[in-house]
């Protein structure tokens, strides 16, 4: 008898939860799985513009037409370089600048402040106070050196095809690194000077007590920030594509394949679905390796 | 009482709501100033007609997903404006009523042929009416050729002397500002060049000839030229400035320099200088010579969709843009950049006085707009729009062939085979 008002109480507890969290789920569905179910949809179908013109159905032929497409693993392979040398680079660059930052000296909330601009400024004045610090001649950065006479005042950097993938790998690990900063620093401040006193006691030298008490106290932060990263820097478009139409990374694929002249919607549709299915796949064994969920 | 008073309301209401008729306007005119004229210009419209229009503003750039969202929800738009390459690639998907567009410019009657031609659609269709134009050329210190005894920039020839003579680089000064960057500065650059010397990147039967002999002679007619521009990957804010301060002998440019070189805002928020004599000792070369005449510009036109439920408004409203006084108003949004496309607006006194337009003087003006007629362009070839055109220009496959030649030195041969190797594989060749 007893047993069983329990059980009401936790299935009417369970109702009461459900609708709890009912208007989550109806918004999320509405807004995240119904935009994807239909996109995979569509990537079945050539989409036709006129409305008096049927979309017809394709099969796998999109699919079969990226796969089969050359420059599409050569983009593939540019962006898996891309994203692992930015959320690299942006880690190391973050942890660095947070473990100084960590310390106590004068004027430390300023320059805390200050580290945050790259990532705060808009991205499109970020860009172009980087084209106008490196213009040929007339560049702040570029009369400097030039008056070092460490390189030739005409010289191009930022718009040299050549550089393209050097340019924009260093623009995002500059631009983004504040972010890994903040979420690292957040978790330095948290770890007790107990643990720090403890290997002191044991003899530990600043490298022992970083191997051995920082980095195991922040693996599960540069973890997380690194899936994140590495989820955003994937699918990268807009910085990548204002500073250089050469860095030929899979979002610029997509563009170019996709919307450059009369939208094949389709196509777009079937190449998102199939990055879609790589990230998850990659997402999933990481969460479960790296992350131990 | 009450209640007749209500059904009468209601009745009103129902019968207005049923006769009342709305149209949906696109336009790639986003700045603020611009949409307040437009929509004044809408205002006008309704208290004359009757008519509502909803006026949207379209950044060019995401027109056609724009296009593609409003289509899945059904709410296309009933006429649109918008450059002639969306417009004749909408009219291929068949979106565009090609005879109502026929219809409205044969009712004008006086519309450019040079500028209609480059929307005919066949059968007497047309993708779209043209509606307003620019046209590029050298824009050139006339001061500086008289000093040094040179000739119109028109010809290949005169073009690359100017460009050495004037070159003196330990002044900070260069023969021109040529765009290096792989952009669509650079290829309207290009097409001009290119078309002087007869090149052109598709044949009649829409085979890929970026890699015939005149199309490598034109590459090394702009590699040559590169040697007297101002060092860098320069694009088109570095051409505008290098001009308007004094640095450069020679840019490519659009009309839409006019106020740049005349008004003295505008230009201080360019260079923080104003020179009032530049207008005057400004000279505009509107066409370029080599074994060809070539003369580029672009068109803006009007398109009405085969979708629309309104046509009869939407023809209404079409007219109404380009007649008198409506269009004159349209027109001085952007002084020498918009020219009119029709005869009668181009001579009419009245869009002649604009504080721009004056200071040029009518002749000047009159020679600007004569280059309608003669423009030229790689999307356009013996009575055929070429679409395929269309899709090269998005993968900025000329910019990127001359950003390449001039970042590694490629010789015009390498260059030109770069870029017909890179086409086909874009078209799926």
């Amino acid at each position: 008898m007893r047993n069983h008002s329990v059980g009401t109480l936790e299935h009417k507890e369970a109702i009461l939860g459900w609708k709890l969290i009912a208007p989550t789920v109806i918004i999320i569905s509405l807004l995240i799985l119904y935009p994807a179910i239909y996109n995979i949809y569509l990537s079945f179908f050539r989409v036709s513009l006129n409305p008096a013109v049927p979309n017809q159905f394709m099969g796998w032929k999109n699919y079969v037409g990226i796969l089969k497409d050359p420059t599409f693993w050569k983009s593939f392979g540019i962006t898996v370089t891309f994203t692992s040398i930015t959320v690299i680079g942006s880690l190391l660059l973050g942890l660095g600048v947070a473990i100084m930052m960590n310390r106590k000296f004068y004027g430390r909330g300023i320059i805390r402040a200050l580290i945050l601009l790259p990532y705060v400024t808009p991205l499109i004045s970020s860009v172009f106070a980087w084209k106008y610090i490196f213009l040929p001649l007339n560049g702040p950065l570029v009369q400097f050196l030039s008056s070092l006479h460490l390189m030739n005042s005409g010289t191009d950097i930022i718009n040299n095809p050549n550089n393209a993938f050097v340019v924009v790998s260093f623009f995002n690990i500059w631009r983004n690194f504040p972010f890994v900063y903040l979420m690292i620093l957040a978790k330095l401040q948290s770890i007790p000077s107990s643990l720090y006193e403890a290997a002191e006691m044991d003899g530990a030298n600043w490298w022992k007590k970083f191997m051995s008490v920082t980095l195991p106290e922040l693996y599960f932060v540069i973890a997380s920030v690194a899936l994140l990263r590495g989820i955003w820097n994937f699918y990268k478009f807009n910085e990548v594509y204002l500073l250089s139409k050469f860095a030929g990374t899979l979002p610029i694929y997509i563009y170019n394949t996709a919307f450059a002249g009369i939208p094949h919607q389709g196509v777009a549709a079937s190449a998102a679905t199939i990055l879609f299915v790589v990230m998850i796949g990659l997402i999933t064994l990481y969460v479960k390796k790296v992350l131990k969920w | 009482m009450k209640k007749s008073l209500l059904v009468i309301t209601i009745l009103t209401l129902v019968i207005s709501g049923l006769f009342a008729q709305s149209i949906t306007f696109w336009t790639t005119e986003t700045e603020s100033n611009r949409m307040q004229r437009i929509q004044a210009l809408a205002t006008i419209f309704q208290a004359k007609t009757g008519i509502s229009v909803s006026v949207v503003p379209v950044q060019e750039n995401n027109m056609f997903s724009r296009l593609a969202a409003s289509k899945a929800a059904e709410t296309l738009p009933d006429i649109m404006e918008d450059g002639i390459e969306p417009l004749v690639l909408l009219g291929t998907e068949g979106l565009m009523d090609t005879k109502l567009n026929a219809k409205i410019i044969n009712d004008f009657g006086d519309i450019y042929t040079g500028v209609k031609k480059l929307l005919y659609a066949g059968n007497g269709g047309y993708y779209g009416i043209p509606f307003h134009a620019w046209v590029q050329g050298i824009w050139y210190h006339k001061n500086w050729f008289d000093k040094d005894d040179l000739a119109t920039p028109t010809s290949w020839y005169n073009i690359l002397e100017a460009a050495k003579k004037l070159n003196d680089p330990s002044k900070e000064i260069y023969g021109i500002v040529l765009p290096k960057q792989a952009d669509d500065y650079a290829e309207q650059v290009f097409t001009e060049i290119a078309l002087a010397n007869g090149a052109r990147p598709f044949d009649a039967q829409g085979n890929v000839t970026l890699d015939t002999p005149e199309m490598i002679q034109s590459f090394a007619f702009y590699k040559e030229l590169g040697k007297y521009s101002m060092p860098g990957f320069t694009t088109v804010l570095d051409a505008l400035k290098g001009y308007l301060s004094g640095k450069a002998g020679m840019i490519f440019y659009s009309t839409y320099i006019m106020d740049d070189l005349a008004i003295r805002d505008v230009q201080e928020s360019r260079i923080h200088n104003f020179d009032p004599q530049l207008v005057k000792n400004t000279g505009f070369a509107n066409k370029m010579i080599n074994v060809d005449t070539s003369s580029y510009g672009q068109v803006v036109g009007l398109g009405i969709l085969n979708s629309s439920k309104n046509k009869t408004a939407a023809e209404k409203f079409a007219k109404f843009l380009m007649t008198g006084d409506n269009y004159i108003y349209w027109l001085h949004m952007a002084p020498g950049g918009m020219n009119p496309t029709r005869k009668s607006i181009a001579t009419n006194p009245k869009f002649l006085d604009n504080p721009v337009l004056k200071r040029y003087g009518s002749q000047k003006i009159a020679t600007i707009i004569a280059a309608l007629n003669n423009i030229e362009r790689f999307d356009f070839y013996k009575g055929k729009v070429v679409t395929q055109m269309s899709k090269l220009s998005a993968n900025f496959v000329i910019g990127k062939a001359i950003n390449l030649m001039f970042a590694n030195n490629w010789t015009p041969t390498r260059t030109a085979e770069w870029a017909q190797k890179e086409a086909k594989r874009i078209l799926g060749k």
